[in-house]
């Protein structure tokens, strides 16, 4: 029983980084019916220039907490310019010429490009990234969980929160959804569709860059952590269902909890074949995701 | 206020408007006419910048704005209320209508009392009023066209277009959606009305454009052309207009 809540803890903790991860995925879904698959990249370059900017202001003498505090609106500023980048050199072509896999190939390349950068200033070799809050776990009856873990969670919920909290009351976020249902006749509306798309892409690679600098303190930062967690998220993604905002989370949670169990009771050697199992098998009885919707139009 | 020169526009490489010319004053209604496939939408979608035209001119007050991106020419003042509706079914009726007045919110266009032009709405449409909260892809679709009129005006335009606005709605609403366009055309709202319900559109506008297969057929005051016997013969049958009502 213990070990049970344990491990229910721990999932939730992967399992919301996914989430994040996979918000990005449906950001960029909904308004341009395209996806960056580099956003596996996304979140290792904001780990990574989050990393270098800790070094950099602890090494002026500021203590790690601060540092991380001065580090995060920083780096969520690089991942919105970073996601607009994306979009403009290997999307907005694309989506133009209604090509339907010129987007997948350029998000991939890209991903690769950017890996391959972060692996020639940052090193092969996975770094530690110092956490700003102390490393002992706090213990709740029989779960142990780190300071940092409740971060994340708490972290990655506001995130999403506040994002959809701008999409109902702002007039921007009342555009991106607009756009995101039609984007002909919100383009009559005066809204400009395209740079909505930039945008998605940047908030979509900012919040990769976010689930970078809340997960490097707990595991370590380098130029391979992201490829793996991009492929889980767009498992959580497809699982949770493209168009739902409920459903990443959930996703998430489920990805993230089948895998310590599996880690746990079978072998961790296979903790990654469950949640792959769970996507083939969504993709087969409900191709919307679990919780997405097929649209209906009325004529 | 909106003057066309010689449009030409199309899908691809098909051409579907041969160069059409049309003029519609400040402060009138001008209806075009027509059958099915004449190009009427694609009049319409051309003038806003849903399709580019690949030749001619659109004058807007006195700027052009053939070939702008439909954003652009919105921001100009030019609405558009378009063919099947288009309502943005996932936000309220509240909402729908704020976006038709984005231009103005964000400062593209005077901004003056959004607020209050979203009341006078609720005003002239009742049926919104009760709604305001709902999900638009929950309204009927007679409430739908009222929620796309209205949202076309929240911009305050200079020129409204309206693509078929009696489209697959019961006789009693599109005599309350012609009634609403009687008193728009009171308030010297520049419009111009396509409709394949011609005799009702001939009855309520100034002035009238008949077209056929992408060219501008005839021309003339409503009242004229109504009494046409050409016109009369094509679009006010009594067989057609029995099939409508």
């Amino acid at each position: 029983m213990n070990i049970l809540a344990q491990l229910i803890v721990s999932g939730i903790v992967v399992g919301m980084i996914y989430g994040v991860i996979a918000f990005g995925y449906q950001l960029t879904f909904s308004t341009s019916k395209t996806l960056n698959f580099g956003q596996g990249e996304a979140l290792t370059l904001g780990a990574l220039v989050g990393l270098s900017l800790v070094w950099f202001l602890t090494a002026r003498g500021l203590g790690i907490g601060l540092a991380y505090i001065v580090m995060l609106p920083l780096v969520l500023m690089f991942g919105l310019a970073q996601g607009a980048v994306v979009e403009r050199l290997g999307v907005r072509q694309a989506i133009k010429n209604k090509s339907e896999a010129g987007w997948i190939m350029a998000t991939i390349a890209l991903g690769i490009i950017f890996r391959n950068i972060a692996e020639n200033l940052w090193g092969r070799d996975a770094l530690k990234f110092p956490s700003p809050l102390p490393e002992i776990a706090i213990v709740v009856g029989p779960v142990r969980i780190q300071p940092m873990e409740v971060v994340i969670v708490l972290g990655a919920l506001a995130m999403m929160l506040a994002v959809e909290a701008f999409n109902r009351k702002s007039i921007f976020g009342k555009a991106v959804v607009a756009t995101a249902s039609d984007r002909d006749a919100a383009g009559l509306m005066g809204i400009n569709t395209g740079l909505v798309i930039t945008f998605s892409y940047a908030l979509s690679s900012m919040a990769a860059a976010f689930a970078g600098v809340l997960i490097a303190p707990i595991t370590l930062a380098g130029a391979t952590m992201g490829g793996v967690l991009g492929l889980k998220a767009f498992a959580v993604a497809i699982i949770g269902g493209l168009s739902s905002g409920l459903g990443v989370v959930v996703g998430g949670l489920i990805l993230g909890i089948t895998e310590t169990f599996t880690g746990y009771y079978i072998s961790t050697g296979y903790k990654d074949v469950p949640g792959l199992v769970l996507l083939l098998l969504v993709l087969a009885l409900k191709p919307t995701g679990l919780f997405g919707k097929a649209v209906i139009k009325k004529v | 206020m909106l003057k066309v020169t010689n449009l030409v526009a199309g899908y691809g490489k098909v051409q579907v408007l041969h160069g059409i010319s049309l003029e519609v004053e400040k402060g009138t209604l001008v209806t075009l006419i027509g059958s099915n496939g004449a190009g009427k939408t694609t009049t319409l979608r051309t003038l806003s910048g849903m399709i580019k035209p690949s030749a001619g001119s659109i004058l807007l007050g006195d700027r052009e704005i053939a070939g702008l991106d439909a954003f652009k020419i919105a921001r100009r003042g030019l609405a558009h209320s378009p063919e099947g509706r288009r309502v943005f079914p996932t936000q309220t009726v509240a909402d729908n209508l704020l976006l038709g007045a984005f231009p103005r919110l964000t400062g593209a266009r005077p901004k003056n009392d959004v607020m209050a032009d979203r009341d006078r709405m609720f005003a002239l449409f009742p049926r919104l009023a009760e709604r305001r909260g709902q999900l638009a892809g929950t309204l009927s679709g007679g409430e739908q066209q009222m929620l796309a009129m209205g949202r076309a005006l929240m911009l305050e335009p200079e020129v409204l277009l309206l693509d078929e606005p009696s489209m697959g709605l019961a006789p009693k609403l599109v005599a309350e959606v012609f009634s609403i366009i009687a008193r728009l055309k009171a308030e010297k709202i520049t419009m111009l009305l396509v409709e394949q319900f011609a005799a009702a559109a001939l009855e309520v506008a100034d002035f009238a454009y008949v077209l056929e297969n992408g060219r501008i057929a005839a021309s003339g005051p409503a009242a004229t052309l109504k009494n046409d016997p050409a016109v009369r013969a094509a679009y006010l049958g009594a067989a057609h207009a029995s099939a409508h009502v």
